[in-house]
């Protein structure tokens, strides 16, 4: 693949990403807030940014979100097929509650 | 009339209708409105067009130590802290919306609803009386229901060590046959 297009694809993931997180932080912040795995500073920072600011973010040559599962066992629930579908998500959902949330440093 | 402000009262009618909607019984809307008994029956009514049910709340610990109610409650625990420790939320507003977020990750499991508003509510006044507590399984990290002043040393939880028997109801069965 050439690299326009994967800057193109990077771009293109990066506002989806944007958009739907500004979204959700607008509906409805509290769940956003779990879902995301933000701090809510985070959240009131999201909610803030003008369609500009989001454009500007969104056209840099890095994918703004980050792997969120390098708990092996938490990617385990969530992909594994043989147990049984509701109990596994719920497990994870346990677990992904106990982890921190991304911060501003 | 205990209410003196119309405003306020506006708010409580509101709240116990939401409540009322979510499943609390009437103990619970006692608890957390300042409207009288007589104005939250006819609430309740009107809401669910049945009388609410009658006798006393569940007031065991035990119910949540059974493999499925622990881990409804434990999912439940697991939303309530989580918004506690990162958001705003406190008192009743966290408890419907972590009530609110277990609804719906259930429905989306395809599971029943097996923890009731008024359980939830229930467990969270247990937790503040410090009657419950959260036992960390040692295989996986998460945390769990459990009683308070159990040893939790060596706890491993009900996911990680199913029991043979989990979720194989006679309905489940039925379900399989038909299917």
């Amino acid at each position: 693949m050439k690299s326009t297009d994967t800057y193109n694809d990077i771009k293109e993931v990066n506002l989806a990403y944007m958009m739907l997180a500004q979204n959700m932080v607008r509906s409805d912040r509290e769940t956003a807030v779990f879902r995301l795995g933000i701090s809510e500073e985070i959240a009131d920072i999201l909610e803030r940014l003008t369609p500009g600011q989001v454009l500007k973010m969104a056209g840099s040559e890095m994918l703004l979100c980050s792997f969120r599962f390098e708990d092996s066992l938490l990617l385990d629930l969530l992909a594994n097929h043989e147990r049984d579908r509701g109990v596994g998500h719920i497990h994870a959902a346990i677990l992904a509650a106990g982890k921190p949330v991304e911060t501003v440093a | 009339m205990r209410n003196k402000s119309v405003i306020s009262e506006a708010r409580d009618i509101r709240l116990a209708v939401e409540l009322i909607q979510l499943g609390a019984r009437l103990q619970m809307l006692e608890q957390e409105t300042n409207l009288s008994r007589e104005r939250l029956l006819r609430l309740y009514k009107e809401v669910k067009g049945v009388s609410p049910p009658k006798g006393m709340l569940p007031f065991s610990t035990d119910w949540f130590m059974t493999w499925q109610p622990n881990v409804h409650a434990s999912l439940f625990m697991a939303y309530y802290r989580f918004l506690r420790r990162h958001t705003q939320l406190a008192g009743l507003e966290l408890i419907i919306k972590a009530y609110r977020m277990y609804l719906e990750k259930v429905s989306r499991a395809g599971m029943d609803v097996v923890l009731s508003l008024t359980r939830a509510w229930t467990m969270v006044r247990f937790f503040d009386a410090s009657m419950l507590q959260m036992a960390t399984c040692k295989e996986c990290g998460g945390e769990f229901v459990a009683h308070a002043y159990d040893p939790t040393r060596g706890y491993v939880c009900g996911l990680c060590h199913m029991p043979a028997r989990a979720g194989k109801t006679r309905r489940a069965a039925a379900e399989a046959a038909a299917a």
